[in-house]
């Protein structure tokens, strides 16, 4: 089978912008596009550069564009991307600087793993006895230690301990693109992982209070990328969800993006309609509401304003009721 | 004649009233009864689970089973409200104990879901239900080649396990639907990216700098006009438009059309038929383009 790679180059100390450059290359069926890099880098041009390890989909090191989408190639077949586009075009994963070819800067993405303290909080980081060390012979570590079907049984999470930090999200996030200090989907999976662990022990609710500040949780666009685009079929936006509801059964509520859930959940209980003008009130206040004064005063000249007052939708009662059930769900 | 429970949802009944006429204007050309279902209620926005994954479960599985009553399949207009009810239909179909939970609330109310209605996306019904044969032969106001640029959005596309329509990679429903009445799609790699909706009242600039820049790339390939199939994405995209062009710094002004007012100028409707005067972009300078009276 002929196919051609279409690669994305660039090499900072000699080009001075990025150029793209094809390989024509005579594969094997079910040949994956991490084996055709590597058979070009063999045969043709040893300077195409790209990380890779594992081979399967295990490291995390192969992630990359392959047709527009951030994969792993070493899990990526060379038949199902020709049937699909007839060429296989890859190019460095998005949202991180390029370093060289198909290789990123990854510092970016680790300190935002780094920033939510990937690790159990509690009485082993505060007590000098206690700290992180390497165990003496026959000493034993303190905390249960848990297999991963334990864990999932004592938090329903059977997702996001399987990340393997590939990039794949980040690359996809819609937030990432328009703001680099967001903690980004891989973060914050991690971050749901963490508070939900049982050992953990974060007394003050730190973790939930940090990540409901600007470039959490709240600043999630919901565009699903990071769960449609995971090779190992997590959803970072599932986790952050949970969070949000987390946040908000806390009483962590300081956040616009918390308020704006809470507004729309007013409008519904009220009305059983979403009350468009009331949640923006509810989200920013009236005073956030006049920065936005020439998109009102535009929309309202168009008769785009909708109204205060909602009629209720009929039988609203069953909404009514459908929020005292949850009441009776807390209990 | 071919009959849906309709399902405007909120935005399509306030600030989107324009996208409701519309639909309902093409619906009575392609013989579309849209059941009325007063009785519905907001799926959430998209984020409700946020606040009580059981409310989003006992809402949206109580517009099933109204919908499943009535006998039809549901016909939406949002991306949103589509990807909510198809997740919550999902998640109760297979998940017994979901669907348990959510019994014990309808049956509450005198309900009772059993898994059987569909949601479909308009753009989908367009394409599958209808046809795109039977749409090219009520075309009286062909298109004329106009470059429209199609913005899927996200909820139509993803996440593919719950929303089947298309291919979550590479689409193509939208593009047919533009090609059979006329129009000639524009490719852009921004066609099916976030708006930035849902963070609008959060992070206003991060926000439209997303639907900003989706408007600069499709303008940047020759676009005439956008289409969306969705009210949300309309507001980020074109109430919004002049911010956005502040946020990224560039000049924008694209028409951006709710999806059934493309179909319904291709059908014939006339400028107020369609709402145009309540978009914040002006269609003025394309009208004659396309025919549009
Ligand atoms: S090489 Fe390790 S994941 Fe691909």
């Amino acid at each position: 089978m002929e196919f051609t790679v279409r690669s994305y180059r660039f090499n900072p100390e000699v080009d001075k912008q990025p150029y793209y450059k094809d390989y024509i290359l005579n594969g094997f069926p079910s040949m994956t596009v991490l084996n055709a890099l590597m058979k070009i880098k063999s045969e043709t041009d040893g300077s195409l550069t790209f990380r890779r390890s594992c081979r399967s989909a295990i490291c995390g090191s192969c992630a990359m564009k392959i047709n527009g989408i951030s994969k792993l190639a070493c899990k990526t077949q060379v038949n199902s991307e020709i049937t699909k586009f007839g060429i296989i075009k890859v190019e460095p994963l998005g949202n991180l600087p390029v370093v060289r070819d198909l290789v990123v800067e990854q510092e970016s993405f680790f300190g935002k793993i780094n920033e939510i303290k990937p690790y159990l909080l509690g009485i082993r980081e505060n007590s000098p006895d206690e700290k992180f060390h390497v165990l003496k012979d026959g000493e034993k570590i303190t905390q249960p230690v848990f297999h991963k079907s334990e864990f999932k049984a004592l938090t329903g999470n059977n997702d996001t301990p399987n990340c393997i930090l590939c990039e794949c999200c980040f690359s996809e996030c819609g937030t990432e693109v328009v703001n680099k200090k967001y903690l980004g989907p891989a973060a914050l999976a991690k971050l749901y992982r963490y508070i939900e662990d049982p050992r953990d022990n974060d007394r003050d609710g730190s973790r939930l209070v940090n990540a409901s500040k600007p470039n959490g949780i709240w600043d999630c666009v919901h565009c699903q990328a990071c769960e449609q685009f995971c090779p190992k079929s997590i959803s970072p936006v599932k986790s952050i969800v949970k969070l949000h509801e987390k946040a908000i059964k806390n009483s962590i509520t300081f956040s616009k993006g918390a308020k704006h859930i809470i507004g729309i959940a007013n409008s519904i209980n009220k009305t059983g309609r979403l009350n468009e003008v009331k949640v923006a009130i509810d989200t920013v206040g009236l005073l956030g509401l006049m920065n936005d004064l020439p998109v009102v005063f535009r929309a309202s000249l168009k008769g785009k304003i909708p109204s205060l007052k909602l009629k209720l939708i009929k039988d609203m009662d069953d909404i009514r009721l459908a929020f005292k059930e949850l009441d009776r769900e807390e209990e | 004649m071919i009959t849906y429970v309709y399902y405007p949802g909120c935005v399509a009944q306030e600030s989107g009233k324009e996208l409701d006429n519309a639909t309902k204007f093409i619906a009575e050309k392609l013989g579309i009864n849209l059941l009325q279902m007063p009785e519905a209620s907001c799926c959430g926005g998209g984020i409700i689970d946020g606040f009580d994954a059981n409310l989003k479960l006992f809402i949206n599985g109580r517009t099933l089973a109204l919908a499943e009553k009535n006998g039809f399949d549901i016909l939406t207009i949002c991306n949103t409200c589509t990807l909510t009810l198809s997740e919550v239909n999902e998640e109760i179909k297979n998940n017994p104990a979901l669907m348990k939970k959510t019994n014990a609330y309808l049956s509450k109310i005198r309900l009772k879901y059993e898994g059987n209605v569909k949601v479909k996306h308009l753009l989908y019904v367009l394409r599958d239900d209808i046809g795109l044969d039977k749409l090219k032969d009520v075309v009286v106001n062909s298109l004329n080649g106009i470059k429209v640029a199609p913005f899927y959005g996200c909820h139509i596309l993803r996440p593919s396990e719950v929303i089947k329509f298309d291919d979550a990679e590479n689409p193509s429903g939208f593009e047919e639907l533009i090609k059979a009445v006329g129009g000639e799609p524009v490719s852009y790699v921004r066609r099916t990216k976030c708006c930035g909706f849902q963070t609008i009242l959060i992070d206003e600039a991060s926000s439209t700098s997303l639907s900003g820049n989706a408007i600069f790339e499709a303008q940047e390939q020759g676009a005439d006009l956008m289409v969306t199939p969705c009210p949300l994405c309309h507001l980020s995209l074109d109430t919004y438009q002049n911010v956005a062009a502040k946020s990224i710094g560039k000049k924008l002004s694209l028409p951006v059309l709710h999806l059934p007012q493309l179909i319904g100028v291709a059908l014939g409707g006339s400028y107020s038929e369609m709402g145009f005067s309540r978009h914040n972009v002006s269609l003025k300078p394309v009208m004659a383009n396309i025919n549009l009276k």
